[in-house]
């Protein structure tokens, strides 16, 4: 046997046996996301469930039929107010701080006026420094602007939090942008604003909606600083019902949890019609640490 | 593409171009430096929260390296990020698999069930975890009493420990008991395999090119091999900067402590975390002005790390 056909029927025997040994692989996968995945598993077959149910066969799910669908018109109802609210803050405030840093984005991008770098290393700095002290005279200065129990509180907040990460991002991804094309717009008589519109959000796309995203699930998510800023019932987002719901509502698990549910639906939904963007933006954001 | 350079006497004609980024400084301005600024004047004062303060000088400080609970709260962080170490360990060992795996197909597919719980509000997932502990209905008694355990841990602890934290006549009240709060806080997200983190693994593992395995291969390495000689050294980077955005995250997070056991850190102050004990200190004691020396002395804490984490750490960037 020559050379050659040595290294082949090894690179044969290397693919053949890597395909062969995939199984136990595949599932020590499965066994850990089946850990990782339970707590979703029981929110999901314990929101069908009454008490009685739940306590004779807390592990697995009733049979189609048996189950308790009025308590999603329970979770609807006490969950669908919060959901509005957070739903109407992510939206405005990730648009709005995205379309912000854009702005911001274009003036460092496109040109290196007096005080360019002061005023970038004053967005700089903030990339270092970190917030946690300023919860304090944050809720002061909302007191003083009389924005306390407001939902445009939160979405100021939101949005000045939101300027640094965004403008540093979509700052590096407009200046890859060919410059031909600016300076086509600038013959064709293009305003600035009209070449951001027409030249910099088509181009940038993909990263202003994967930035959209994370900027949407950070508000999703956030409790702590709706918990301080809110006090009406009608002005809670998701964040605070939980908490309250926590709180009060201890005994019905199946009610509590198809609350939960219906609290997840709505990214569970976002989440399907953009899986790409989800998997790109946290790949991404796991690249750039 | 290269930023137009635009010189001073120009700018002045072209002064709305400044307009593009005013309404972002305006905001950082007010929502973030004025609050940072205003968080290290405070800290010299006494401050209830009204307009009255009285100076102290550096007291604020003072107290606090005396406080006794802002010590202990210290010394529990320093227990969880600890603990977080090993529990890096299933997200290495699952990114290792995944990345091993030969269809890409199946590498996707995985990457996305990583990504659905985090689609679930944070908030939810705590508060499931949450039941999981409960004493009376909580799942972790129950697999406990099927699995035997429980019958383990009493006998243990009878037999060794003679602590009385584990009785067969009382359901194990993991976040009530003081000695468990802290097992329960470590145990909190098993198994610990955050999609943030295991991504960062992958992202490291991604330079690895099918070659390398198959040259690996014909010398005969064992898979553990591989993982020593090929694996770690390639993503030590990540584990380095997953160990200090850990303990970034220890310094500043407060949210599960605070959701699990409440303001005051659970039964005998065990969860207590100094994030929590400047929350407690400003919003349940009202005192702003000692809760901004806390967050300060937590400031200088982040802001070494992210010099520590700049500077050696992320050295091949």
């Amino acid at each position: 046997m020559s050379d050659n056909s040595i290294h082949a029927v090894a690179a044969l025997q290397a693919v053949g046996s890597k395909r062969g040994r995939d199984w136990p692989k595949h599932l020590v996968i499965w066994l850990i996301l089946a850990l990782q995945l339970l707590p979703l598993y029981m929110m999901f077959q314990i929101s069908f469930k009454d008490n009685t149910e739940f306590l004779t066969n807390p592990w697995f799910p009733l049979l189609p039929w048996h189950w308790h669908f009025d308590n999603f018109v329970y979770g609807v109802k006490l969950i669908g107010p919060y959901i509005g609210n957070t739903v109407f803050i992510a939206t405005v405030s990730a648009s709005c701080t995205i379309f912000l840093a854009t702005l911001a984005a274009y003036f460092f991008a496109r040109y290196k006026m007096p005080l360019s770098n002061v005023l970038w290393s004053i967005f700089l700095v903030l990339m270092l420094l970190p917030a946690i002290a300023n919860i304090v005279p944050l809720f002061m200065l909302l007191k003083s602007m009389n924005l306390l129990n407001t939902l445009q509180a939160l979405i100021v907040i939101a949005m000045a939090g939101g300027q640094v990460f965004n403008t540093f991002i979509l700052r590096n991804f407009i200046e890859d942008l060919p410059k031909d094309l600016f300076e086509a717009a600038e013959i064709d008589g293009a305003s600035h604003f009209q070449q951001i519109i027409n030249i910099v959000v088509p181009m940038s796309a993909p990263i202003i909606g994967t930035l959209f995203i994370l900027s949407f699930l950070g508000q999703w998510n956030d409790f702590m600083m709706p918990l301080i800023v809110l006090r009406d019932r009608e002005l809670f987002t998701l964040g605070v019902g939980l908490v309250y719901l926590n709180g009060e509502y201890v005994k019905q698990w199946g009610q509590i949890m198809s609350a939960f549910m219906v609290a997840s639906i709505p990214l569970i939904i976002i989440f399907l019609f953009c899986m790409k963007l989800f998997v790109r933006g946290l790949a991404a954001g796991a690249v750039k640490g | 593409m290269p930023a137009t350079i635009i010189s001073t006497r120009k700018a002045l004609r072209q002064w709305h171009l400044y307009l593009f980024v005013v309404p972002s400084l305006l905001l950082i301005g007010t929502f973030c430096y004025y609050p940072a600024i205003s968080a290290i004047i405070h800290s010299f004062f006494d401050w209830q929260g009204s307009d009255q303060m009285q100076f102290l000088g550096l007291d604020n400080f003072k107290r606090a390296l005396a406080d006794p609970i802002l010590r202990q709260s210290f010394g529990t962080m320093c227990i969880l990020v600890v603990a977080n170490f090993f529990k890096m360990v299933p997200a290495i060992l699952l990114a290792v698999v995944i990345h091993r795996l030969t269809s890409d197909k199946w590498q996707y597919w995985y990457r996305v069930l990583l990504i659905v719980p985090m689609v679930v509000p944070g908030l939810v997932s705590l508060f499931i975890w949450k039941f999981f502990f409960d004493p009376n209905l909580g799942i972790i008694n129950n697999a406990f009493d099927l699995l035997h355990i429980k019958h383990m841990l009493v006998w243990l602890d009878v037999n060794w420990f003679h602590s009385g934290t584990f009785r067969m006549d009382a359901p194990i009240s993991w976040l009530s008991e003081p000695r468990l709060i802290i097992p329960s806080l470590i145990f909190w997200g098993f198994p610990w395999v955050g999609a943030v983190s295991v991504f960062i693994f992958l992202a490291g593992l991604q330079g690895i090119g099918t070659e390398v395995y198959e040259a690996a291969e014909l010398d005969g390495a064992s898979p553990f091999q591989k993982f020593t000689h090929i694996e770690l050294p390639l993503i030590m980077t990540q584990v380095r900067l997953n160990v200090i955005l850990m303990m970034i995250g220890a310094l500043q997070d407060y949210g599960l402590q605070f959701m699990l056991l409440g303001g005051n850190g659970g039964a005998g102050m065990k969860g207590m975390v100094p994030g929590l004990w400047m929350f407690n200190r400003a919003f349940l004691a009202g005192e702003f002005g000692y809760a901004c020396s806390i967050g300060i002395i937590l400031f200088f804490l982040i802001l070494l790390m992210t010099y520590i984490n700049n500077k050696y750490i992320r050295v091949d960037k």
